[in-house]
């Protein structure tokens, strides 16, 4: 039985993306390849074409069933067995956006066979019957620091002995109506990301994704210590100018890391602005750390990059070998910016950090002791 | 078990009341000119908020199963030409946010949900173990109208907002407990809105496994 004393623990983690599971993702990001390619914004639809990372053999146009359902079952038939969705066992499913592509598709479409997996509950409840998971699945959804609320909620439902293990699943899937929003603040344009990089006007990529973990209170080999969340408020898509928000999310980070060697996993969609706060907070946060991001090879995988990331993050630790930032060319923003892979042996701990709409912050130190 | 006591409860149940009409009665909870892109559900949420004092230091759990479906509703319906400001405002939190964002106020955490039969169970839960000494449980829905014909948008519109703490405190309207029970059961977001606005008792299984005590002093 494991000691209520203990800390709640990663006892599995994982990953899909376009370039495969966790090991491949690592793989293809240490080689630095880039997922991204030139597709119509609209799909069938057409419009201008922006950099999508997409799954194999995956269109921007909903299906029924979705798409992307086979891909989560495949990731769903590689989270450890156990008695998901019980009172015991509680799952966690975070998203920013659900099954919003087959309401997109319905609507354009008239078909009304797309309604089923339109809502948040409806598409989660679809899920959590082709997974054979039990009733106790709770939906989090804070764009894209969703993830980060999954794992936080389900390790304080651990922690306060109401679960003995809980599953956090979270999933983001492209279509028209997400990659149409983006493409309506332009942020999503013609031009390929370069996180962390001066050029002369930014820009972002978005990717499929969706990662799992299973949390332990008396198992796994890893530790998310010192989660921690803030919401600025400042604006609906942008943060304030001081890095504040940065900053304060950060606080409690830094005590937990207080004595290690970090590396540090950010956010880093390619815009500029963020980029820079991100950038300027990280290091006052943990001076020397290298600073990589990702999403310059597999877009931003809105909701659930906190976890995809985290299964990178992971895999980067037990291979001792992190990828540096992918992404188009351009000035780093600091010394700091990792632009090539990296050793991670000499490092005890690695952040990781996401942000959203909102000025919401979220981040955690993952480390295996 | 996990207890919590409820301090301050507000609820609005505008029944039939047409989204004109609930921005004619509420403008005046916002600053002049907030309230012109605000939704239904933003101003119905953020009236029953603001009366809390939302504060940096609470938690912040927003429990909504549909969220904001005229916004949804609209931005779809402004392709090709998307809207970036009906982009913005239909994410699922953003009726916190339109509060929040409109009076500058930064909190520590927001954990938005949605959810089904079980929603209230988890948001409670939720409440329940934040480590916070207030939290404050908002949350509501608003009717939709295409998406309403597809089952996918709530038939009714209501909205609340309630302090809680962990500790008790004088003057609390309500204490709740959260057990472990054999049994089955559910409570969606309108029967607790419902049991928040009547000030009723509750004595029943709302999850699987889980049963819910709810007393008003």
């Amino acid at each position: 039985m494991a000691d209520s004393l203990s800390p709640v623990r990663v006892a599995a983690c994982g990953c899909i993306t376009p370039f495969g599971e966790a090991a491949a993702t690592h793989a293809a990001l240490l080689r630095g390849e880039c997922a991204l390619k030139a597709v119509p914004v609209l799909g069938r639809d057409g419009g201008d074409a922006v950099p999508l990372a997409l799954l194999p053999g995956r269109t921007l146009d909903e299906t029924v069933p979705p798409g992307w359902l086979a891909a989560v079952t495949r990731l769903g038939a590689s989270i450890p067995e156990g008695d998901w969705g019980s009172p015991e066992m509680p799952v966690f499913v975070t998203g920013s956006n659900f099954g919003i592509g087959s309401l997109y598709a319905l609507r354009r479409s008239g078909d009304a066979s797309f309604a089923a997996w339109s809502s948040p509950p409806g598409c989660t409840e679809l899920l959590r019957v082709a997974l054979g998971w039990g009733p106790d699945v709770s939906i989090l959804s804070h764009a894209c620091v969703s993830a980060h609320l999954g794992l936080l909620q389900a390790t304080r439902v651990i922690e306060a002995g109401l679960a003995d293990e809980a599953l956090v699943l979270s999933f983001d899937f492209l279509s028209p109506f997400v990659a149409g929003g983006f493409h309506s603040l332009k942020i999503l344009n013609a031009e390929f990301p370069a996180p962390y990089r001066e050029r002369d006007s930014g820009a972002i990529g978005l990717g499929d994704g969706a990662g799992f973990a299973v949390l332990s209170r008396g198992r796994g080999d890893w530790r998310l210590a010192g989660q921690s969340l803030y919401n600025e408020m400042n604006h609906f898509t942008s943060n304030r100018a001081d890095a504040s928000g940065f900053a304060h999310c950060l606080e409690g980070v830094v005590l937990a890391a207080k004595g290690r060697k970090v590396w540090f996993k950010g956010h880093g969609t390619g815009t500029l602005d963020a980029g820079r706060l991100e950038v300027a907070a990280a290091s006052r946060a943990f001076p020397g750390a290298p600073i990589v991001g990702w999403k310059g090879s597999l877009g931003h995988t809105l909701g659930s990059c906190g976890l995809v990331e985290l299964a990178i993050a992971i895999e980067s630790a037990k291979s001792a070998l992190a990828p540096g930032t992918v992404g188009g060319p351009g000035r780093p923003m600091s010394e700091a910016v990792a632009t090539g892979n990296f050793g991670t042996a000499a490092f005890d701990g690695v952040v990781c950090a996401s942000n959203a709409f909102g000025g919401a912050h979220a981040a955690f130190l993952l480390c295996n002791d | 078990m996990i207890e919590g006591y409820l301090h301050q409860v507000v609820t609005d149940d505008p029944g039939g009341e047409s989204p004109g009409a609930t921005l004619e009665r509420l403008k005046g909870s916002f600053p002049a000119g907030a309230t012109r892109r605000m939704t239904t559900l933003g101003l119905l949420v953020g009236s029953a908020l603001e009366k809390l004092g939302p504060g940096e230091r609470d938690a912040i759990v927003y429990a909504t199963g549909y969220a904001e479906s005229r916004a949804l509703e609209s931005f779809i319906d402004s392709f090709p030409a998307a809207s970036p400001t009906l982009f913005q405002t239909s994410i699922h939190p953003s009726a916190v946010q339109q509060l929040m964002i409109g009076r500058q106020r930064p909190v520590q955490e927001l954990q938005p949900l949605s959810g089904g039969p079980l929603l209230s169970f988890h948001a409670l839960r939720a409440c329940l173990v934040a480590p916070c000494a207030r939290v404050l449980l908002c949350g509501g829905e608003e009717r939709g109208t295409w998406l309403l014909e597809h089952g996918l948008a709530s038939d009714r519109t209501f909205a609340f907002a309630a302090s809680l703490t962990r500790e008790p405190r004088t003057g609390a309207l309500a204490v709740l407990r959260l057990s472990r029970r054999r049994g089955e059961g559910a409570l969606g977001l309108a029967a607790f809105f419902d049991h928040l606005h009547g000030r009723t008792p509750l004595d029943a299984m709302v999850a699987p496994g889980w049963h819910l005590y709810l007393e008003w002093r």
